[in-house]
């Protein structure tokens, strides 16, 4: 028998569970509660568009070409035993 | 002494999967690209003259944030740009559920935002909630790691971040209502 969940408990856990950090127990928990409870649901969406924002969008700045080629040189240059 | 050329390959296929995470998360910290770029580089000498004491096979990523993480605390956080203030209110956990309930309450506002209106809600964050949300939403570190790079309990990460992403969340709100991608709730 799984305990109901209230709705601010499930936004508490709600990012923990889209993030797969919760115990199966408290997921099985966040799972029940979102299937009869629109407005979790909703709140659920909410969270994945903002991760999807921060992990996409966020994640697409990568390091410059330069300042890979730049660090890869010095640090040839130290293993061939130069002092930068 | 020159290192052995399987040392300096050993070193290169380890750590430079990792480089552009630990340009972004310097970035991030440092403020500006010309400070990451010093700092980035300052990592990853440090991380070469250190290759004997990391065990190969374990965590390259967390060895790498750890020494990026201490050389920014220990060298150039003195020079870093004051944080802004922020409006703690707003870290009411449903105060930005209220807000959308009306308009947007799946938050597809947040597909509109551009990247560099991302970067600057990121970066008016406090220091402490700024690492948090970037190692966690932007990386993806599992929350133990973050615990462990950051020296605090799990539980520590996990208040941060709550508070943190509700802060950042506001500010990606109030933007995309100025630019007109969702009405305010006082509008509806």
């Amino acid at each position: 028998m799984t305990l109901d969940m209230d709705c601010r408990s499930a936004v508490e856990v709600l990012h923990e569970y889209l993030r797969h950090e919760v115990t199966p127990d408290i997921a099985e928990q966040v799972r029940a509660h979102i299937e009869k409870c629109r407005h979790c649901l909703d709140s659920v969406h909410f969270e994945q568009n903002y991760l999807a924002l921060l992990e996409a969008k966020a994640k697409a700045q990568c390091c410059p070409d330069e300042v890979r080629e730049r660090i890869l040189a010095t640090l040839r240059s130290a293993a061939q035993g130069g002092d930068p | 002494m020159t290192p052995p050329a399987d040392l300096t390959a050993s070193f290169e296929a380890e750590v430079l999967p990792h480089l552009d995470t630990l340009y972004r998360v310097g970035l991030r910290l440092a403020g500006d690209h010309h400070r990451a770029e010093d700092l980035v580089q300052d990592t990853m000498l440090k991380a070469f003259r250190a290759w004997d004491t990391y065990r190969q096979g374990t965590n390259a990523r967390a060895w790498l944030l750890t020494i990026l993480r201490n050389t920014f605390i220990n060298e150039y956080r003195k020079q870093a740009r004051a944080p802004t203030p922020v409006d703690f209110e707003a870290a009411d956990p449903m105060a930005i559920y209220r807000a959308v309930a009306g308009t947007d309450p799946e938050g597809s506002f947040f597909s509109h935002i551009i990247d560099d209106q991302v970067w600057a809600a990121i970066d008016a964050l406090p220091e402490e909630f700024r690492e948090v949300v970037v190692l966690s939403d932007v990386e993806e570190l599992p929350y133990g790691e973050i615990a462990g790079l950051l020296g605090i309990p799990v539980g520590t990460v996990k208040s941060r971040l709550h508070r943190a992403r509700r802060v950042l969340q506001q500010a990606l709100y109030q933007h995309a209502v100025e630019m007109g991608y969702i009405r305010a709730r006082e509008d509806v």
